[in-house]
């Protein structure tokens, strides 16, 4: 067996460690209140028991990464699968770390999911070692893409503890007008999770179905003397198309519940490489989150932010207002340091221009003008509490755009790093 | 000045306009403050900041602008926004050669990208109205940082030890007990529990019941140094607007040949250019059959022209100052010069060939003879024959009347025509045409147009060896960036003042006992958390023992 | 502390001014120098060999209008275009007007050639390795530059021209 192969095993342990150590911290919670207990000490324990094990599992992935590096002689985080997965680790450590200043296991009924979710994304990718071109062979590289993503780790810790903040905060059972609102968005806010979790589910399950349908595509495109261009290309889907890609015949189809052909064809101006399939995609997670959505409303019938609310009375939240403002005062400079000067310096020695305005450079500068904001607003204007738990959300989010959002659907020098 | 009210303080201390806090003893110097019980707004100890001043001039008008904290911050989101918008379709810059941006937009995004185009948006970061909020972003570094860090240098400078018993009890950590025994005792052994602690510790002159014990005051310096660093950067990203800091251009060279470097005096030679790439063993299944480079390099030498640099009659003469193998991440440098790997170019160019003549009728061969494709001889003797080359087309081919012409000016297709004399020929020569390429003496039917004259001699070239040309082209990108250091100075003094704010905290404790009465306050700017354990623990050395959310007054963190 | 506090107020912002409005009046009118010459705009100095074994610069007809063309024998338009200019040439020569035209850095012989076939009599000039060519800008050819007596352009017509567009700037040029 090559260590590479020994790598996927251990990310494999690594992934039911993580899993195991969420359950764990949910029998933390929501298990105070079963019958004779005591309710400090039951979380005490399991709490105890969940760290353990996720904490076994950030070893498992330690092994995974270091063995996987071995193996294939280059750093793993050259493309998107071992982007994710190491994004995932660093949020592990960054958890990690948090959590050896504030012991608030706690912040891992959050943080866990999170790391599984990345995780799981990270598989959707194809897992295959990649030989590298020239432009990535370079030691700043890897330095500026590893503290970029342990900057942006300490991020989504931040996000973690800012969205639980909102969950303990925000009253569901208030009628009035802004708390109505504020609900609404914890809602949306779950619901944008679920759609993530929906699409994974959606991949994994057709793949696992081994469903394909192709496309042709005529692309006419006007080059940059002016010409005009048309070439035919093959789109394969492997999800059904709701929607085909604009200008595009049917190759082959299989039916899938009924539907024989494509609903809709997908607008001109997606014109972006495979726009088609990335809209069905998008499409088809939307549906899946919908229906996820609604399942669980269904079983619980209220609210998802009401059901969690009470699992996390008890909690101070103004220590999960100072946790998510310190996780993102110690990302900030690594962010800094990794995502703007290490990449400054990366794209000195490599163009010979220290800066491109490439829309992931952009994107980069924009999340630290967003974190720069969000500290200008709660040192000066006194943002704090929910404000600063919003912002602390949002920021994920731009985080999130940044390192998938602009590979998806705006295409730069980075390009290289998407599907 | 007419604010003379309230600006003393009852410690006798004479305060300036807007301040806050007294100076010297901290009480609320604001009557409706002093009556309210919330935890004080600690920012700059409440010294008067420097923008704030009654009846102002338009100089204090713009000043305070910029030096609002509010306004920096509408700069910060009005910037990001922007730039995101820029992020929607690619920027003009991305496209090395766009003639009619304006038809581009329109016609590949439709109506939207028209509208992005005419506000200006395919050009953001280099329009004006993003570089002047850049600008008043710089604005607000400078004045803010100045209006703040003096006042407040002022005030860490000179703080009064027995602070006032409002100033104490409405910090944001704040604890009271009562003290059975000697208070001096007291706070001397709690002083030296909290220098264990690393903090530094002064105990009130005289009486001894009352300390002020502080930590890591330089942390509050963190800011202050990040914004230079900033403004630094962003004073070198300006300087290299200066005619002569910053060159970007590119250079194509083919193998073997030697190119100017336009608008300096180097020139540069690719001795030879190869491209490595990845065997089929070396890619994973989805990836097999591509053709994924592994490695490409240029083979370069650097000249510089010592003399006739700018005349156009002579060869320039060269000196070799620089010889190095470019590869990406790897550019050749040399005094602020530096080439980088770009692009490359596969398809083969034709720079000489040797043919011989044959007279087919003797079956002899005469040569062979040097033939490069510019410039050259326009006479060659061989044997009994000589030829003179009377015209040569580089890309032949036949125009509207039927005329040979040339469709570039690169050896795509080269003919020579030459004029031969010699046993068996006109006297005054017959015309033969030579195609050096197999495929164009084949397409242009070179024996048919040479007639009679084909059966008698050929023109021919015999083995590889007489062929040169070069393989490959490299592209190159040629930059020179004066600024470059300082931008890096800046980077390094933002990331020590951001290193420096972020990871310590400036913390402070007050305390004062009065007739066993303690009173204990403290602050920090960030990380709450920490301060109150830090008051905990070093109270449980001395015996006291409490939670350290106790010590919690409300308030906001900061 | 009111005057020296009012000074630093007022050197700051004027630094700021000064430095910020560099900034921004660079980024309004900053000449692009990657783009094609302009009307308005001084074109490039060059100092080029003729085909008689001299140098021409273009600083030696300071105050004459000149015509600026570059030609190659492989731009059909351009072929069509120089007897055009040759006619130009005899019938404004006595009146200052001066024609050059670059050729774009072919060989010699190809050179000698063409200026054989159309008898051209105006100053041929050899541009090499496409330097001056390339501080033009050139994009297209051929690409005609009208340089008035003051050394500015007047106009930049890229692509071909018939004789009567040709008289036409030629008489607005000496007019000036």
């Amino acid at each position: 067996m090559n260590l590479v192969d020994f790598s996927g095993d251990a990310f494999l342990v690594a992934f039911f460690l993580y899993c195991f150590g969420f359950l764990f911290y949910v029998i933390a919670i929501a298990g105070k209140k079963w019958g004779n207990r005591e309710p400090e000490e039951h979380v005490r324990r399991w709490s105890k028991i969940a760290f353990v094990v996720s904490s076994a599992g950030l070893a498992a992935h330690l092994t995974f990464f270091f063995t996987r590096w071995a193996g294939s002689g280059q750093i793993p985080t050259s493309n998107m699968y071992e982007f994710m997965t190491f994004l995932a680790m660093a949020i592990m450590i960054a958890y990690t770390i948090v959590y050896a200043m504030y012991r608030k296991p706690l912040l891992g009924v959050f943080a866990l999911p999170l790391t599984i979710i990345i995780v799981a994304y990270a598989s959707v990718f194809p897992s295959e070692v990649q030989p590298l071109i020239p432009a990535l062979e370079s030691i700043w590289l890897k330095v500026h893409v590893t503290t970029a993503a342990l900057g942006e780790a300490f991020f989504a810790v931040g996000f973690a503890a800012g969205l639980m903040y909102l969950l303990r905060v925000v009253n569901f059972t208030e009628k009035t007008k802004s708390a109505r609102r504020q609900q609404f968005w914890v809602e949306f806010t779950l619901g944008t999770i679920l759609v993530i979790v929906g699409f994974i589910i959606v991949v994994f399950s057709f793949r696992a179905a081994g469903y394909e349908a192709t496309f042709t595509q005529e692309n006419v495109t006007i080059d940059s003397k002016g010409q005009q261009q048309t070439r035919v290309e093959t789109v394969n889907y492997y999800m059904p198309p709701i929607v085909k890609p604009y200008n595009s015949q049917v190759e082959s189809y299989e039916s899938f519940l009924g539907m024989d052909k494509p609903l809709f064809e997908a607008p001109s101006w997606m014109n972006g490489v495979n726009a088609g399939r990335k809209f069905n995609t998008v499409i088809w997670s939307i549906l899946s989150g919908l229906v996820l959505y609604g399942l669980l409303r269904l079983i619980s019938r209220k609210p998802l932010g009401a059901v969690i609310h009470p699992a996390l009375e008890g909690i101070d939240p103004d220590d999960l207002d100072e946790i998510s403002y310190r996780a993102i005062v110690i990302g900030f400079p690594v962010f800094t340091l990794g995502a703007l000067i290490f990449a400054m310096i990366w794209a000195e020695k490599a163009w010979g221009r220290f800066w491109g305005w490439d829309p992931k450079e952009v994107w980069a500068l924009i999340t630290w003008l967003y974190y720069s904001a969000y500290l200008h607003f709660r040192l000066s204007r006194g943002w704090q509490g929910l404000r600063s738990a919003w912002l602390a959300v949002i920021g994920f989010v731009i985080v999130l755009f940044t390192l998938i959002g602009v590979n998806l659907v705006i295409a730069g020098l980075h390009s290289y790093s998407g599907t | 000045m007419l604010s003379i009210e309230n600006t003393k303080c009852e410690c006798g201390h004479q305060n300036s306009v807007g301040t806050v806090l007294c100076e010297s003893c901290g009480k609320p110097l604001d009557k409706e403050l002093a009556k309210s019980e919330e935890p004080l707004e600690m920012r700059y100890d409440g010294v008067a900041r420097r923008s704030q001043k009654s009846n102002p001039s338009i100089i204090d008008r713009i000043w305070n602008f910029f030096s609002s904290v509010k306004i920096a911050i509408y700069l910060i989101v009005i910037t990001f926004v922007t730039a995101m918008l820029g992020t929607i379709y690619p920027q003009e810059n991305t496209f090395i050669n766009l003639p009619d941006p304006a038809s581009y937009y329109q016609e590949n995004y439709g109506i939207l990208g028209k509208i992005y185009y005419l506000l200006g948006l395919s050009h953001t970061y280099e329009s004006w109205w993003f570089i002047g909020l850049l600008v008043m972003i710089g604005t607000s570094l400078v004045i803010c940082s100045l209006d703040r860090v003096l006042p407040l240098y002022r005030a860490l400078k000179k703080q009064q030890i027995r602070k006032h018993h409002q100033f104490i009890l409405r910090q944001k950590a704040v604890y009271r007990d009562r003290i059975e025994g000697d208070s001096k005792e007291w706070v001397a052994s709690y002083g030296e529990a909290l220098k264990k602690k690393g903090y530094k510790v002064h105990f009130e002159e005289g009486t001894g019941t009352a300390l002020l014990a502080e930590k890591n005051r330089f942390s509050r310096w963190g800011p202050y140094i990040n914004h230079i660093g900033l403004i630094l950067f962003l004073l070198a990203i300006l300087a290299r607007s200066i005619p002569g800091w910053q060159m970007d251009t590119y250079i194509s060279v083919p193998d073997g040949d030697t190119v100017q470097i336009a608008g300096t005096n180097y020139y540069l030679k690719s001795e030879k250019f190869t491209v490595e790439f990845y065997t089929d063993d070396e890619l994973p299944d989805e990836l097999k059959g591509t053709a994924r480079a592994k490695k490409y390099e240029t083979k370069a030498i650097l000249y510089e022209c010592v003399s006739n640099c700018s005349d156009p009659l002579k060869e320039p003469v060269l000196e070799e100052v620089k010889k190095d193998d470019i590869t990406v991440n790897h550019p050749l440098t040399y005094k602020g010069l530096k080439l980088y790997q770009f692009d490359f170019d596969l398809t083969p160019r034709l720079n000489s060939v040797k043919p011989v003549l044959v007279d087919k009728r003797t079956g002899e061969v005469y040569g062979p003879f040097y033939l490069p494709m510019k410039e050259a001889e326009t006479q060659h003797k061989l044997g009994p024959f000589t030829l003179d080359l009377i015209a040569n087309y580089m890309e032949f081919a036949l125009n509207s009347e039927g005329k040979p012409t040339t469709l570039s000016r690169e050896p795509n297709a080269p003919a020579f025509v030459f004029s031969v004399k010699g046993p068996g020929l006109a006297e005054d020569g017959e015309p033969y045409i030579y195609f050096p390429m197999q495929k164009d003496k084949v397409k242009f039917a070179q024996d048919t147009i040479n007639r009679e004259l084909a059966d008698k001699i050929e023109i021919r070239v015999e083995g590889m060896e007489n062929v040169d040309f070069s393989e490959a082209t490299t592209h190159l990108n040629v930059r020179m960036d004066k600024a470059l250091p300082y931008l890096w100075i800046g980077a390094v003094f933002s990331m020590v003042g951001l290193i420096m704010g972020s990871y310590w905290q400036h913390r402070r404790i007050w305390l004062r006992v009065d007739d066993g009465e303690l009173a204990l306050g403290a602050h920090t700017n960030k990380n709450w958390f920490g301060m109150r354990s830090d008051i905990a623990s070093a109270l449980k050395k001395i015996g006291v023992s409490v939670d350290p959310k106790t010590l919690d007054n409300g308030g906001k963190n900061a | 502390m009111g005057k020296s506090r009012r000074t630093v107020q007022i050197v700051i912002l004027l630094a700021v001014l000064v430095i910020g409005g560099y900034a921004i009046w660079s980024a309004l009118f900053g000449d692009d120098k990657s783009g094609p010459l302009e009307a308005g705009s001084e074109p490039p100095a060059f100092t080029l060999a003729d085909l008689n074994g001299g140098t021409v610069s273009l600083s030696d007809y300071k105050g004459k209008p000149v015509v600026i063309n570059f030609w190659g024998s492989f731009c059909e338009p351009c072929v069509k275009e120089m007897p055009e200019f040759e006619r130009q040439y005899t019938k404004w020569k006595d009146k200052d007007l001066v024609i050059l035209a670059i050729n774009l850095s072919e060989d010699t012989l190809t050179v000698n050639n063409f200026v054989k076939r159309f008898e051209l009599t105006y100053p041929i000039l050899r541009d090499v390795n496409r330097k001056t060519e390339r501080s033009y800008g050139l994009r297209q050819y051929p690409t005609t530059f009208f340089v008035k007596p003051d050394g500015t352009l007047m106009e930049v017509v890229v692509g071909g021209m018939l004789e009567k567009d040709i008289d036409e700037r030629v008489e607005r040029l000496l007019q000036l």
